[in-house]
């Protein structure tokens, strides 16, 4: 049985190559079918946020790339309750189908992984 | 499974640490080095939220980046050198680095 | 510099066979890059082009293998997304060869 990981993908999608290191592991691990999931948390639930244009950066189009995590074997995707809260972000309008979760659910998320690392 | 969650950036740069704290669990245990040692400023914010933190939870702190800092840790932070961060490491079920 | 020639254009490729410019792909592009590989197009390498391509444009990527066959099942059924079906359509390496032909930049998870 493959060791599950989790990734914590906290920086926003224009703040550096952050958002896209974490996107790459999960596609990479996604192609090895490990059991991975993702939790956007802090600025990194602005990767989530809708209708942003990175072609106004002449940057890839990761809110798209995020879209085909499903099809990479990435199903379990969450966003930090709080994170959304204080940057005015709502849940139904989040560009992916994110589950969302309390401080508390999330140490309880972060407990059950076998390995975390945090981008 | 208990995490030891890394930290590596200044506090007073970013959201890292606050986020951190939240987060730990009750059996998990918390490292600073480089500028997260920085937390350990007397008189902060940071250095307070450090000291409430349930005794239950492991609070280290990397013995070379205190001395180069010229910053003391109180008694409640557990100084280790590299090779207690091997060990450290071994002994929590998982690392969580925040990079 | 590699390079093919369709109709009188000259038409660039990166070391690996790939169209350096995404925009310079049509379908005799397509037919020559295969000839290249010694694979004529059938119907069925058609459709897996074209589904190929509709990957690219809603995700912006191109899929490494087990996705190119989860999303081949999820649009045309299991009987087309299927690794064998594809491995034989594209010489053991669907998610390679496919975007190669489908004017895809090269997949960049696919290890």
């Amino acid at each position: 049985m493959s060791k599950s990981l989790l990734i914590i993908n906290r920086q926003s999608p224009w703040s550096g190559p952050s958002a896209r290191e974490a996107l790459d592991i999960a596609l990479a691990g996604g192609a090895f079918d490990l059991p991975l999931g993702m939790l956007f948390l802090d600025d990194g639930v602005f990767q989530l946020a809708p209708a942003q244009q990175p072609s106004a950066l002449q940057q890839k189009d990761l809110g798209a790339n995020l879209q085909a995590l499903p099809l990479f074997g990435v199903e379990s995707l969450y966003a930090s309750a709080r994170s959304l809260q204080e940057r005015g972000l709502e849940q139904q309008t989040l560009t992916l189908a994110a589950e969302v979760l309390e401080d508390a659910a999330l140490i309880a998320l972060i407990d059950r992984y076998d390995q975390v690392i945090t981008l | 499974m208990a995490t030891l969650h890394v930290l590596s950036h200044s506090p007073f740069s970013d959201s890292r640490l606050s986020s951190c704290l939240r987060l730990l669990g009750p059996a998990d245990g918390l490292l600073l080095c480089g500028d997260a040692v920085y937390a350990l400023q007397p008189g902060t914010a940071q250095r307070q939220a450090l000291d409430l933190m349930p005794t239950a939870i492991g609070l280290f702190a990397l013995d070379e980046d205190l001395c180069a800092r010229a910053l003391a840790a109180p008694t409640r932070i557990q100084v280790v050198d590299y090779p207690g961060f091997v060990e450290l490491s071994c002994r929590f079920d998982k690392v969580n680095s925040w990079l | 510099m590699k390079h093919l020639s369709v109709a009188g254009r000259r038409i660039e490729l990166d070391k690996d066979g790939y169209l350096t410019t995404l925009a310079d792909w049509s379908e005799p592009v397509a037919e020559a890059l295969a000839q290249q590989e010694q694979l004529t197009l059938s119907a069925e390498h058609w459709q897996i082009l074209r589904l190929l391509r509709a990957f690219y444009a809603e995700f912006q990527l191109s899929p490494a293998n087990r996705p190119l066959i989860k999303y081949v099942a999820l649009k045309l059924g299991p009987e087309k997304g299927n690794s064998l079906h594809l491995n034989l359509l594209f010489k053991g390496a669907p998610a390679k060869l496919a975007a190669k032909l489908a004017g895809l930049p090269k997949p960049t998870n696919c290890l």
